[in-house]
């Protein structure tokens, strides 16, 4: 390590940041990489779990978590959380360990891939932070819903969620790349700014991807492009059963989809709900939906679980294509989430005492 | 008396095919061993049990460098 890979590290470590980037060159042990990250992914739970989980109480369900992965997290965290709360803090500490575990496992190409990918969680935390000091929630619930996942720690993040004003959340990000964004706020304004993080971190992802044409790359690519459309989709679903204005619309589409490009999106805004979903019909993605969608729909819930579970069985089918690549670990990456959402959606789900058939539906399995 | 050629001498070129019969097998077998070595590990470090099948596995490319190391014989012998 030179001597100014030693200065960055020390500086990172001064901003309440991690040193992870990896390289985009060098050669990335694969072999490796995937036999652990299947040994993690042999340590979910398997689909049958919910069903049981559906059967239990909360205290029930915090033992039954207790005696499984999540063991060290909630052992650790018995003493100042109790029921849902402990359950969630458990599964939030969890999620950010495994994928922190993904960095530090990884090297060069992987390393550099996933790093970008996890911004996701950067901007989630941001986005948390502001959403809870504009509705003067407390910093304990802040913290609640904090993974440190991506580059900030949690020390820094649960610093920002102890800071007073919205004002001194945004300074402590005078250094990064979303100050520019941040600095809009201006207290009325947190879903246009919202918007504008979720775009800049596709748009980075896309372009930080997008330069290297190696395999992994492309592959990679094709994921965060899948993701991008059924971001899109869900988006385009509801602003549609709102009837939300045609620009306010553009402006939460995000560029680069897979399926979707910006002229396809462009072509799609204007339609109505049902002309909408007449469009929907000339594309692939169609047959994923068709059963769920009804012009006459009252709840998109089903089809956002639909999409989330295209987006799954699309990077599942992709992994088993391309093992020994990034495919493996990016399914890795979606289920261990996708298994985190559904377990808070049940905890939640039961302490607000929501019907088990709500529940259910939430569930993306 | 003339002094024999290399290049005409049987001897020198069976102990060059053994070397190149034992040699290659042997970067084959060293390559095909670095995955599935790298990987036992990475499995053993989640799964302590897999200790045994990760060893069976990663001894298996070793039969390459053998029959090598049987042609070679044979060439020599």
């Amino acid at each position: 390590m030179s001597f100014l890979d030693t200065l960055k590290r020390s500086w990172n470590g001064l901003l309440g940041t991690r040193h992870i980037k990896g390289s985009r060159r060098g050669t990335a042990n694969y072999s490796y990489l995937n036999a652990r990250v299947r040994g993690m992914k042999s340590y979910l739970f398997p689909k049958e779990t919910y069903p049981r989980l559906m059967n239990m109480e909360i205290d029930q369900i915090a033992r039954f978590i207790q005696e499984s992965a999540y063991k060290e997290d909630v052992d650790q965290l018995a003493q100042t959380y109790e029921g849902a709360d402990l359950i969630e803090h458990a599964l939030n500490r969890n999620l950010a360990e495994s994928f922190t575990k993904l960095i530090n496992i990884s090297e060069d190409e992987p390393k550099y891939l996933i790093t970008e990918y996890l911004r996701k969680f950067d901007v989630w935390n941001i986005k948390t932070i502001l959403r809870g000091k504009q509705m003067n929630a407390s910093p304990g619930e802040i913290k609640e819903n904090l993974v440190s996942a991506g580059e900030y720690t949690y020390t820094f993040l649960s610093g920002l969620a102890e800071k007073e004003s919205v004002e001194e959340v945004v300074e402590a990000f005078s250094d990064s790349s979303y100050y520019s964004i941040l600095k809009k706020f201006d207290g009325t304004n947190l879903s246009d700014v919202e918007n504008m993080l979720d775009k800049m971190y596709y748009d980075q992802l896309y372009y930080a991807v997008s330069e290297t044409k190696t395999k992994e790359f492309k592959l990679f690519l094709q994921f965060v492009q899948t993701e991008i459309d059924v971001r899109n989709l869900i988006t385009l679903f509801r602003t549609k059963k709102e009837n939300l204005p045609e620009d306010e619309i553009l402006d939460m589409m995000i560029d680069n989809g897979l399926v979707f490009d910006m002229d396809d999106i462009r072509k799609l805004v204007p339609l109505s709900f049902e002309e909408f979903i007449d469009e929907l019909k000339k594309y692939s993605i169609w047959d994923k939906i068709s059963d769920v969608v009804d012009p006459d729909m009252k709840s998109l819930i089903s089809v956002e679980t639909s999409l989330k579970k295209y987006a799954l069985t699309y990077a599942r089918k992709f992994a088993h294509a391309n093992p020994l690549s990034i495919a493996t670990i990016m399914y890795y990456i979606l289920t261990k989430n996708n298994e985190v959402n559904n377990l808070r959606i049940v905890v939640r789900g039961k302490s607000a005492g929501l019907p088990d058939e709500t529940i259910r539906n939430q569930l993306v399995i | 008396m003339v002094e024999p050629s290399i290049w005409t001498n049987p001897e020198g070129w069976k102990a060059i095919g053994a070397a190149l019969a034992v040699g290659i097998s042997a970067i084959a077998t060293a390559l095909a061993q670095r995955e599935i070595g790298s990987a036992a590990v990475g499995a053993m470090i989640e799964n302590e049990a897999l200790f045994g099948k990760g060893l069976i596995l990663t001894v298996i490319p070793e039969a390459i460098v053998i029959f090598g190391l049987v042609v070679a014989l044979i060439i020599v012998g």
